[in-house]
């Protein structure tokens, strides 16, 4: 509820059509509670932490016991590691995927956990939202397919990459510096920015609309007809909540499975 | 109203996303159909295709999104 208190600071409701803050940062920034050592701790950070305990409790207690027929919860867990381990390892990977499961399915989990808290009630923040989580699993990713790919294929990989030989020769310098900057650049920036700017552009829209609604509906007797408007924002609120549900569990599995098509290019460089 | 130029910086972050957002629409838009033409021929492949397709919409989006990101950056400055 904190949001939606932020969001209707000073709402003019006899003259604007939708409520928002005076400040998008607003939204996204909220206030230190303590500090250890330097580290300011607000809620973010909390729910952070918050995200990675759930995670990694969802991962023990749903494959605790080994039972010939598992429990709801365990055939429930057990279908989410068999859905990375199948669909994103063995199909993308091949037979080598079982060495970055486990990295894998952290990634595949905890984005999972994180992006959800999105519609979480009572939560309602989708921590992945703030760029410091999107960036340092994107670098992660990016260690691992550089490492990789200089491991396997020594210095070929970067010569190879901008001076490639399958190209025409007087292409090829495009196509190697095109290749240069997308390789080496674009894909940790964009594996970054698509997750970050869709939990923002979830985030917002979510917190603009259910907002608006409650605060034009509350109008009502203030300001009469006119606040019948909150009603509509409220329902296409409610539609857009729907549609998150979609896209929280959609950028986690596109993460995922970008991660996977990079590493994979790391190990078949040939080709 | 004259000479606000936070205004005309925040209008003109607008319009420019509003172009921004052009190009990945019509290309999503291909993508996705074309994923629905290929699910229709062969739904034996639907599963190989819906796989592509997301990669091929993330991969699309990405445009948009850096637009939308940087639309808050310019309206910012």
């Amino acid at each position: 509820m904190a949001e939606l208190i932020l969001a209707t600071g000073e709402c003019d409701v006899a003259n604007e059509v939708i409520c928002a803050p005076a400040n998008v940062t607003d939204l996204f920034e909220f206030p230190t509670i303590f500090t250890i050592g330097g580290l300011d701790i607000s809620r973010t950070e909390i729910l952070m932490l918050f995200a990675a305990v759930v995670t990694v409790s969802i991962l023990y207690f749903g494959l605790r016991q080994q039972q010939l027929v598992p429990t709801k919860f365990g055939a429930a867990v057990e279908g989410l590691v068999g859905f990375v381990r199948d669909g994103v390892g063995r199909d993308v990977i091949g037979p080598e995927s079982t060495k970055f499961l486990p990295y894998l399915l952290s990634l595949f989990m905890f984005l999972l956990v994180a992006n959800l808290f999105e519609i979480t009630p009572l939560i309602n923040f989708p921590v992945t939202s703030r760029m410091a989580i999107p960036v340092a699993l994107s670098l992660i990713t990016y260690w691992i397919f550089m490492f990789l790919g200089f491991a396997r294929n020594n210095f070929r990989y970067l010569i190879d990459t901008v001076w490639p030989k399958t190209v025409p020769i007087g292409l090829r310098w495009l196509v190697g510096l095109i290749e240069l900057v997308s390789v080496f650049f674009l894909r940790p920036l964009t594996l970054a920015v698509r997750l970050f700017a869709n939990m923002v552009a979830g985030h917002l829209m979510l917190t603009l609309l259910l907002a608006s609604g409650v605060v034009f509906v509350a109008a009502i007797p203030d300001i009469g007809l006119k606040g019948t408007v909150g009603i509509f924002w409220f329902a296409l609120g409610i539609f857009m909540f729907l549609l998150e549900i979609l896209v929280a569990v959609l950028q986690a599995y596109i993460f995922t499975l970008l991660s996977a098509i990079y590493i994979e290019s790391s190990i078949h460089f040939e080709h | 109203m004259e000479g606000n130029i936070e205004a005309l910086t925040g209008a003109l972050a607008l319009i420019g996303y509003g172009l921004g957002a052009v190009g990945p629409g019509i290309g999503i838009g291909i993508v996705a159909g074309n994923a629905i033409t290929a699910m229709a021929r062969q739904p034996e492949m639907a599963g190989t295709i819906r796989t592509t397709m997301f990669l091929g919409i993330a991969l699309t989006e990405a445009l948009a999104l850096i637009g939308f990101v940087l639309f808050f950056i310019a309206s910012a400055g």
